[in-house]
């Protein structure tokens, strides 16, 4: 079974989490094409090479986050740390301890191997 | 058996497979001319098939054999059915779900059921049937709705009680005892299981046959398209030219994409982009036991199907990895999930052990059909989107789509699987009857 690098959880099974898939931006429906709609629809990247995709974690933290993941090997790249801008939304950690260090700045980050 | 393969002189044809021949060749020793031959790559042909599997060399095939088109090639870049068509689990039927979709796979088991005499190969044809298991009200519901869709279509198909299920596969559980007691069951007399690899060598042979050439070991790069729309003349509105392989360019006006998993990205090549993710299935199998259940089993609740071979193997299939991915790993979440859902339905076969697992690429669509015919690069064709129910199709594929090619138009039995129809929006949703339907 995959490990996934969660943000927020570590690694975790593949089966703790959702993949949502690659998301694009959703046209206005007032004015596209039938083609345009379509691609939107169902067409996605599916190339034996690094693609970003969306997953969910639903049994950890319940949160949606972007990963980059390699189509033929299944490595994970640069899995995002907490405090990382991740996709559009930002993420904030509650540092404990000592005060004044970053979130997360004691945290070493965690890898699944592959490219960096 | 073993002498067919043995290689005797690049020349020889194919010579008929028969009791005489078989005397003949048994009292004097004479070694069997191989199957199909090797021939030096020419630089050009009239039409090139990327793919080297049931659906390529069926195409190549039927373009020979009804169609007189032979100069014609199939380009593979490991060897004959490598990828989907050795990965599968031989289970051929005709029970789906949309009108076109019973059409369209009741003539391709209509093909099978004459594969042996046409092919001139023993390919083990067991018509078995095929029994689709119904867990739940919701399950039933389907199968009543199948039954009804089959029927009208003149297809064998009805819906039965645990009764009766359990008469035609007495080790399955039918009591209430289990977490998805069986409640009925769709019944497919017709469908059955077939020896893959022979139906592979098959029209190999009968292709080769009739000139057509097979190059094994030949990887497609780049297919060239001038006049396109496109980054590099590719696209929309482009011609096809031929294409660049790792043992050169060879021109053709027609490049056929039959590749199953790796659709995409060789549709990419020409500036076509396919609706399809790459998902493995993975499957297993048994040893062999004495055999002791008659036909195919499909459970869709519990995402298992299993049938045993004529040698006494279990042969288990599953639906596909949730991933999209190109990685064909096995993995033991599989197996553990496997072995728990088949349980639940034959809890006699506890003691059996696994003898291997492996997984297969399947070209999954937004519909779970195909994606056939012509595309906006002219003399660009596709025969890919096959997703888990590809080999029971490849017959059928391969007489229409060389039909699609000789024609220049597109035949009645594949118009509904055309890539406009995700921007039309008349998909063919067969997820009822495909999803972990084998």
């Amino acid at each position: 079974m995959l490990l996934v690098p969660c943000p927020h959880c570590g690694p975790r099974n593949q089966s703790d989490l959702r993949l949502v898939g690659a998301t694009v931006p959703r046209p206005d429906p007032n004015a596209t094409t039938p083609e345009e709609w379509g691609d939107y629809l169902y067409l996605r990247d599916n190339p034996a090479d690094w693609i970003e995709e969306t997953w969910y974690c639903r049994a950890g933290c319940r949160r949606y986050f972007t990963l980059t993941r390699h189509q033929g090997t299944n490595e994970f790249r640069n899995p995002p740390m907490p405090g990382d801008k991740v996709g559009t939304a930002t993420y904030t950690t509650i540092s404990v301890g000592s005060s004044g260090s970053q979130p997360g700045a004691n945290i070493e980050p965690h890898t699944t191997g592959g490219a960096s | 058996m073993a002498g067919i393969f043995r290689r005797n002189g690049a020349g020889d044809a194919p010579a008929r497979y028969s009791a005489p021949q078989l005397a003949r060749k048994g009292l004097t020793g004479e070694e069997w001319p191989r199957v199909w031959r090797d021939h030096e790559i020419k630089p050009a042909y009239d039409v090139i098939i990327i793919g080297g599997g049931v659906h390529g060399l069926a195409t190549a095939y039927y373009l020979a054999t009804n169609h007189g088109i032979t100069n014609v090639a199939v380009l593979d870049k490991g060897y004959l059915g490598g990828g989907g068509s050795g990965r599968n689990t031989a289970i051929v039927r005709s029970n789906y779900l949309t009108p076109e979709g019973v059409a369209f796979y009741d003539r391709s088991l209509s093909l099978y059921n004459s594969m042996a005499a046409d092919l001139n190969i023993n390919v083990m044809f067991s018509e078995r049937g095929h029994l689709t298991l119904a867990h739940t009200d919701s399950a039933l519901r389907t199968m009543h709705w199948r039954a009804e869709v089959n029927k009208l279509q003149g297809i064998d198909s009805s819906v039965i009680d645990p009764d009766e299920v359990k008469k035609l596969a007495p080790s399955l559980d039918v009591s209430t005892h289990p977490r998805y007691p069986i409640l009925g069951a769709l019944y497919h007399p017709p469908g059955g299981i077939i020896r893959h690899d022979a139906v592979v060598w098959g029209y190999a042979r009968g292709a080769d046959h009739r000139g057509v050439h097979l190059h094994q070991k030949t990887e497609v790069l780049d297919i060239l398209v001038e006049g396109g729309d496109g980054p590099g003349g590719k696209g929309a509105g482009g011609k096809v030219t031929g294409v660049r392989t790792n043992k050169g360019d060879i021109s053709a006006p027609i490049v056929v994409n039959c590749t199953a998993g790796w659709g995409s990205l060789i549709s990419n090549m020409a500036g076509v982009k396919l609706p399809i993710n790459t998902h493995p299935l993975e499957a297993a199998v048994t040893e062999p036991v004495k055999v002791f259940l008659p036909t195919v089993v499909v459970s869709g609740s519990l995402h298992v199907y299993v049938s045993q071979t004529d040698r006494g193997e279990l042969v288990f299939g599953a639906s596909v990895d949730p991933l999209a991915t190109y990685s064909m790993r096995g993995s033991l979440s599989f197996t553990e999930e496997l072995a728990g859902h088949i349980l639940e339905l034959m809890p006699g076969i506890s003691k059996m052990r696994l003898l291997r697992q492996w997984a297969g690429l399947c070209d999954m669509t937004p519909d779970y059909s195909p994606i056939m015919g012509f595309t906006p690069v002219e003399g660009h064709l596709t025969d890919v989107g096959w997703g888990t129910y590809g080999f029971k199709a490849g017959p059928v594929s391969g007489e229409q789509m060389a039909e699609c090619i000789a024609t220049n138009t597109t035949p009645k039995l594949i118009a509904p699987f055309a890539l406009e129809r995700f921007s039309t929006g008349q998909l063919v949703g067969e997820k009822g009857a495909a999803a972990v339907g084998h």
